[in-house]
């Protein structure tokens, strides 16, 4: 009999990463905890040489690079790392997909925080009913382009980042700003 | 960057046998599938010590999930012992060191061939269901470009003609296993093999379902808390299986999904399928302490 297999670091980082994403990804507006602070975490768990990211922030190239993504113009990335800024004029450029392909659409990961500020209303899939949330740095401007862009089954996922926190906002939920 | 930042100690095996690339186009391809509920995500479905056809694609997916405590309970049709699901079971648990489970309520990941266990999952747990064909739309439009173009168009009178004769030929819907079902009120998926009498279960449920067909390199995803609609007309309401009257003749279990076991005087006795849910129904009537967990169905019904 084979002794099992260990993990190495990078296998437990990206499956625990995974475990966060996933699970907030099927619950929006539910927040879960990544193994590591920031955009790393999820960096190590999603991309490799395959993808193509853009990133409004220096700061994370390195690690983007590390992976072997291309780090490409907004409208050929499957991955947007818009960083801080949550600035919706960046939201225009972001692949969408297609009705043929959904799976095309990028997935964007924004900072935010978590808890405070704005309200907001959630339905859709992943959601009991609805669900009232809190999130600060995000603008209402910001959520009426991804309202107008989205036309379901066309559209990105969003990510909320906030320190270790994750939150994700697939293109199915109806994100309602009170 | 110098080249050993680059490179990745030599392993003889990754954990969980996938390697690192694989996984994280299968971790892509899930956020994808999730995101979307019931659009068949293509995905490359590497090779699995498996033939394709035996659950690759939700072995894949599992290798992906699991972690050392994860406790991954494998059935196929319902039982944990058949030679599938315990070859699966064991080749989990010796590529990645997962403690095993018959038991649903003690899961955290349900692999499962063509049934969804009579106890309600919670949303603790992740059920990965094998498909054999994704396509609902293959017996109605053979052309697979022809058939994702309907799937972005919507486009499903086919299917509904497809019911209809179905209900004009023979008196009601042949359709058996694998009953179309509208997800989310846009993309119809065929909820892999499953019976008609398990199809309610997904219908907003707490736990995450993900689909895999390895062979077919296809993968979609029912979240919790989403509509998933068997494909109905007004006026012919969805049945389940009439096995709500059925006794298992081995455990007194009444009101669940049963196999048929033809007999020689051509008569039939049932026994439960949900071969653990059997097992508990035994202990418990021997007067054992055991925990049945809440059903789907209560009294051969499913609430509404």
């Amino acid at each position: 009999m084979q002794a099992t297999p260990s993990r190495s670091e990078e296998e437990v980082l990206g499956n625990e990463a995974f475990d966060a994403l996933l699970w907030s990804l099927s619950r929006p507006g539910q927040v879960r905890t990544l193994p590591t602070a920031g955009e790393t975490a999820l960096i190590s768990a999603l991309l490799d040489r395959e993808c193509a990211a853009s990133c409004d922030d220096p700061l994370l190239i390195p690690a983007i690079m590390q992976t072997g993504a291309a780090v490409a113009d907004i409208a050929m990335a499957d991955h947007v790392f818009l960083g801080q800024s949550a600035n919706p004029a960046r939201l225009k450029g972001v692949r969408l997909g297609s009705d043929l392909y959904p799976d095309d659409g990028a997935t964007v990961i924004v900072r935010g925080q978590i808890g405070s500020g704005r309200g907001l209303t959630l339905k859709g899939p992943g959601v009991d009913g609805a669900l009232d949330i809190q999130l600060n740095g995000i603008s209402a401007e910001f959520w009426q382009t991804r309202k107008t862009l989205i036309r379901y089954p066309m559209g990105f996922d969003l990510f909320v980042l906030d320190g270790s926190k994750v939150m994700g906002l697939p293109r199915s939920t109806n994100v309602e700003v009170l | 960057m110098t080249l050993s930042k680059l490179t990745k100690p030599w392993e003889a095996m990754s954990y969980g046998f996938i390697d690192g690339s694989a996984k994280r186009e299968m971790r892509r391809k899930m956020l994808k599938a999730v995101a979307v509920p019931g659009c068949q995500m293509p995905y490359a479905s590497r090779e699995v010590p498996m033939a394709r056809g035996w659950g690759t694609g939700g072995l894949q997916v599992s290798l992906t999930l699991v972690k050392p405590t994860t406790r991954v309970k494998v059935i196929d049709q319902g039982a944990d012992d058949s030679v599938n699901a315990a070859s699966i079971r064991r080749f989990i648990a010796s590529v990645a060191g997962t403690p095993t489970t018959l038991d649903t309520l003690e899961a955290d990941l349900i692999q499962s061939r063509h049934r969804i266990p009579e106890e309600i999952m919670c949303e603790d747990q992740i059920l990965v269901l094998q498909v054999p064909n994704p396509e609902p739309l293959r017996g109605v439009q053979p052309n697979m470009s022809i058939a994702r173009q309907m799937h972005a168009d919507a486009d499903y009178g086919r299917m509904w003609l497809q019911l209809y004769e179905q209900i004009v030929r023979s008196g009601r819907v042949m359709q058996g296993a694998s009953y179309p079902s509208l997800v989310h009120g846009r993309h119809v998926m065929t909820p892999s093999p499953i019976p008609r009498w398990d199809v309610p279960k997904l219908h907003m449920s707490r736990h995450l379902t993900i689909l895999s067909a390895g062979r077919e390199k296809r993968i979609f995803a029912v979240p919790p808390f989403t509509r998933v609609e068997p494909l109905v007309f007004d006026d012919v309401p969805y049945q389940v299986e009439d096995h709500a009257g059925l006794t298992c003749y081995r455990s007194g279990a009444k009101g669940f999904f049963m196999n048929e076991i033809p007999q020689d005087d051509g008569s039939s006795v049932y026994e439960v399928s949900d071969s653990e849910w059997g097992v508990k129904a035994i202990r418990a009537k021997d007067g054992e302490d055991v925990i049945q967990g809440e059903t789907w169905y209560k009294d051969g019904e499913m609430p509404q």
